[in-house]
This record gives structure tokens, sequence and C-alpha cells, in this order.
């Protein structure tokens, strides 16, 4: 009798194994990012360095500690959960909002920080009183990438809110956001524009050791809480009176899953700058290896996400004279990609 | 199970009064239709009874408890609804899109029993050969069978269908119906369709509701409502009545093309180019 399964089983376990080689690409291209940029390094002095730091012995050279253990580790662990976030995060939004376009561009979410961050480096404002420097950008960022859904929030209390109305809120607040932005860059010196302007597309390569567990401690616990909610998304695909009658209940799901992947959204592009193009496409690749059921998407998406970033974030650091932002070319190397797979796959193998 | 509706009014706004002061007692194990002109209330009717909508006034009880104090976890175990239209916004394959009915009763992972249930829907519904195959690429009559094992995986003591047969050939109109009367008779539970399909539903109801200006016009067996008649109240079209097997036959009457001699227009034809 279990044969008659087996068809769908076997379908499952293909996914799983697809999870399965995307994590461990990118486990590989980690360690492989670690060897990658303008001061040349060799595997041997890479193993040298991490091992020396994990047992806590000293590193003989301290060019090596610098630039291995200081700049390129956490530039990868920040990378991986980066990378991660944004795709899941885009993965559950256009789940629960049944769109495919949804992401956190789309929600207004990295415009909202890039907002933070133009009042905090050009008019000097602090949203948080008493906090200065990176510090206040970091803040304000954080603060202004939550106001979307803190809107959406506030209305939906009042109103009946549709998956429409709650992207085209997105997408209206994302207006007003760049405008502003926009208004305040005309009023930069150029030292200060350089600065937002890097922001704005994107880089790594400001990530610290102090980042990487802030930004550890949001990812984990909102892809942990994310991925145990998934059948709840999954059966929002359904449209809302279906999924209602199938037990769900449908404005809650709607409005915490967006309200944790805002959060989580928003504690990684407060130190990373808006890095496009992976929130929304990240998820849409992963579906064409594992399908839309969310058991499996998330995973996917995440560890695709993670794998692509990692991927872009080598080739940017070793193109240019100084490297170039993470951001340019994640969206220079994917959209090309995305284009000619979305051409090539058949509809059928989407499922 | 038991449906009791007492005094119930439901409007989108003050002037757009949908439903006004339904009664019905529901009670059983049997199949009832819900019949009636396009705009009548039938849809809004069974989304007071599923929660979807709340009544603006009255209310909707099962057996005894009112609706509105049912949570939505516990409603998904007594009422499971078939919408008319099937969507999926993004692809899924049938088994994925049929395993969601199975939701109220499983937990994290999917387990043989909830496949083997979904499989033994599939094919009673005569589409286990689509499983794997992905629900967007079925034709409208596929997407309402698939539609249908999600709500009947969903093993629920009242079920509720929006017009089922919508979509189907006249084989499968049959086949589908008479699955929810032995369903109904077999496993005790209340199945409640919306159907345009006067004769399916003469041919398989135990009861009509019958619908006119958002009331309920008659309430009673297929041979109590089906009469010439009503038809001509509530549909203003007029009919032709004989009886089957104990049950009504509808023909409908035109009028207009009666007397007509030469029903084709000179010029068309149809050929199939042998």
């Amino acid at each position: 009798m279990a044969s008659r399964h087996e068809g769908y089983r076997r379908l499952c376990r293909r996914k799983v194994l697809f999870i399965a080689g995307f994590m461990i690409l990118t486990a590989v291209v980690a360690i492989f990012s670690l060897n990658v940029g303008f001061y040349e390094t060799s595997f041997s002095q890479v193993f040298d360095v991490i091992w020396s730091n994990l047992n806590g012995q000293p590193v003989s050279s301290r060019q090596d500690q610098l630039i291995i253990w200081d700049i390129r580790v956490p530039e990868a662990l920040v990378a991986i959960m980066t990378g991660a976030a944004l795709s899941v995060g885009g993965a559950v939004m256009q789940t629960v909002l049944r769109n495919p376009l949804a992401d956190s561009y789309t929600m207004g979410i990295s415009s909202g920080a890039f907002f933070g961050v133009t009042i905090a480096a050009i008019a000097g404002i602090s949203i948080l009183p008493g906090v200065g420097g990176n510090l206040a950008t970091v803040f304000n960022a954080f603060i202004c990438s939550l106001i979307p859904v803190a809107l959406i929030l506030l209305i939906s209390r009042k109103r009946r809110m549709t998956p429409t109305k709650i992207i085209l809120i997105g997408i209206a607040i994302m207006y007003v956001f760049s405008a502003v932005s926009t208004l305040l860059m005309l009023t930069a010196d150029s030292e200060t524009l350089a600065d937002v302007y890097a922001w704005r597309v994107g880089t790594l390569s400001q990530v610290e050791w102090g980042h990487v567990g802030i930004i550890f401690v949001f990812v984990t616990l909102g892809l942990i809480y994310l991925m145990l909610n998934n059948k709840k998304y999954n059966l929002m695909m359904a449209g809302e009176n279906c999924a209602q009658t199938m037990g769900i209940d449908t404005k809650r799901t709607t409005l915490t899953s967006l309200s944790i992947v805002s959060l989580v959204t928003a504690a990684v592009v407060s130190f990373t700058g808006t890095i496009g193009f992976i929130g929304l496409v990240g998820p849409h690749i992963a579906r064409i290896f594992v399908g839309s059921e969310s058991k499996y998407l998330i995973p996917a998406s995440a560890a695709f996400g993670a794998a692509f970033l990692l991927v872009a974030d080598c080739v940017s650091r070793v193109s240019g004279t100084y490297g170039l932002p993470v951001g340019v070319i994640s969206a220079m190397i994917g959209c090309p990609l995305f284009i000619i797979i979305l051409v090539k796959m058949r509809s059928k193998e989407w499922a | 199970m038991k449906v009791t509706i007492e005094g119930m009014e439901f409007g989108y706004s003050n002037e757009a009064v949908v439903l006004n002061d339904i009664d019905l007692d529901i009670a059983g194990a049997q199949l009832v239709s819900i019949v009636g002109p396009n705009g009548v209330g039938k849809s809004t009717l069974i989304h007071c009874i599923n929660k979807i909508l709340s009544p603006t006034k009255g209310t909707v009880m099962i057996d005894g408890r009112d609706v509105s104090e049912i949570s939505i976890k516990e409603m998904s175990k007594i009422s499971g609804y078939v919408p008319y239209t099937a969507n999926n916004s993004f692809p899924l394959s049938v088994v994925d899109t049929v395993l969601m009915g199975r939701h109220p009763h499983s937990n994290w992972k999917t387990t043989d029993h909830d496949l083997d249930v979904v499989y033994d829907t599939l094919r009673m519904l005569d589409i286990e050969h689509l499983a794997l195959r992905s629900f967007n690429e079925l034709s409208a009559g596929q997407h309402q069978r698939v539609m249908l094992a999600r709500g009947l995986v969903q093993e629920p003591k009242i079920l509720l269908l929006d017009e089922p047969t919508a979509n189907l050939d006249i084989r499968h109109q049959m086949n589908v119906t008479r699955i929810l009367r032995n369903l109904a008779h077999e496993k005790g539970i209340l199945v409640i369709i919306i159907s345009h399909d006067l004769n399916i539903a003469a041919t398989y109801s135990d009861n009509v509701i019958m619908m006119h200006e958002g009331r309920v016009f008659k309430v009673g067996s297929p041979m109590e409502v089906f009469t010439e008649e009503n038809l001509r109240t509530v549909y203003n079209v007029d009919s032709e009545i004989t009886v089957k097997n104990g049950r009504p036959r509808i023909v409908l009457l035109d009028d207009l093309y009666v007397d007509d001699d030469d029903p084709c227009p000179e010029g068309s034809y149809v050929s199939s180019g042998r």
C-alpha cells in the first residue's frame, strides 16, 4: 500500500536533497570566500588563523589576523545571514500576500531604512536621543524601516486590509520615503553624499564582529518563528476565505508574519544597507527547484539567498579598484540569470 | 448536526441588505440544495453559516452553539467549505493542494494516514492520475474536483459547497452529486450545496431551499419545492414538470421559439470536415 505514495514521497525527498545541496554549497563558498580579496592569502593561512582564534592562541601574523579574522570572517557570516533573511522574508511575504511581487522593497521596509540613514547622515537627526555617529544611523534605519508595517498594523485595526491594499500602501510609503530622501540628498555635500549612496546600494565591507551577534539573534529567532509557522503561510495560498475555513486566523497570520519579517529585515538592512534583488528573486529561484510548499520553500530560499549573496560578495570584493558594493553586483549577476531561468523553464517545472 | 438560523439579516451596508429575516432549521444526515436566481444571496447565506461573514442581525447556531462563539480552529473541524472559483496564486501539486484540507487534523508532519485519505479521495473523484500534476495546469472541471477533494479530506460534519458541479460535464455532475449524497447518508454528515442545475438538485437532494429576493421562499422536498408556479415566481420562467421515480423533472419552455419552424438562420452551419 505504501507504494501508492511513493511518487509523492520521492518528490519530497528530492526537495530535501536540493535544500541540503544548497546548504553544502553555502558552506563551501563561505570557506572559499575567506580566501578572496586583494590581500592574497592561502588556504593554510586561513585555516591557521581560524584554528588559532577558535583555540584562543595568538596568530603569528598581525596582518593575517586583521584581514581574515576581523574582516573576512564576519563579512562571510553577515553575508550568509543577510542573504537568508532577505530571501526568506520575500518568500513569506509573497506566500502570505499571495503576490509574487512582494518583498522588502515593495513593502517600503528598505526605503524606510534608507530614509532613516539620510536624516542621520545629512540632517544630523537622531531619532533616539543621545546617540550619535554610526550608531545613530543604525538606530534611525531600524526604527524607520518599521514604519510601513506599523502603519499597516494601525490601519488594519479599523479597516479590513486586503493583500493588494497592503502592497499598495507599502509602495506608496516607499515613494514618500524616497522623495524625502532625495530631497535631503540634494542638500548634502559630496562626501556625505558618497557615504549615503554607498549605503543605498548595500555593502558588506563595513561589517564588524559587533554586528554579527545582533544580526544573529534577530535572524535566527525570526527564521525559527517563520519556519515553525510554515503551514499557516502555506494555507494562506488558498485564499482568505478558504484558509479561514481550514482553521487559519488569516488577519492575525498576515499581520504577525509581516511584523516578524519586517523586524528581521530591519535588523539586517540597518547594518548592510538596502541590498536589492535577493528578497524578490531569491524565493522565485528557490521555487523553481522545490516548488511553492512553504515547508520546503523557506529553507530553500534561505540556503539559496545565503549562497548567492556570498558569491556576489566575493565578486564585489575583487572588482573595481577598491571593490564595488555588493548590492550592485547581486543585481547585475542575479537579474540576467533570473530572466534566463524564467524564460527557459517550462511553466510546468514551477510546481 | 443541526444548523439553526434565527431572524438572521445580512447586509454589506445599510443600503445593500442582501439577506432578510432568514429562519431555517436544517438537521440530520442529508443533502440539501439551495437554489435561486443570481444575486439572491445563496453564497452569502453559506458564508454566514461557516463564519466567513457575520450576520448583521440574528444568530446562526450549530448544535445549539452560536457560531460567533466558536473559534476558527474549532470551526474548521466542524465545517468544510468548497468554493466556486479555485485559485492558487503559486503553483502547487494536486496532492499538496488537497493536503491543505488535512490541516485541522494534522500537525507538522504529513503522515501516511493523511496521504491515504488524500489518495482515496482523489480516486473516488476520478483524479488519482493527476496527483502529482501542477494544479495550475488542470482544466476548470479538474480544478473543481480538486477543490472538492480538499473539502472532503477535511472530514467535516457539515460540508458547504458553492456550485460544486458548475464546471463539470454531465457524467461528473451526476457522479459528484451522487458521491455527496451517499457521503451524507453513509457518514452522517450534513451536505449543503448551491446549485443552478435544477434537475440535478431534484434528482439527488433530500431537501431543497428555494430563495427569492433575499428571503427563503420555499423549503421542502424536491416535489414540494419544484412546482411550475414556484419556478415562475422565482425565476420568471415557464416550465413543465413531470414526475420520474418519485422525483420532479423540469423541462424549461421558451415560448419565443416554440412555433419557430426554421430555428437555424440561413447560411449558418457547422461541419465536421469529413
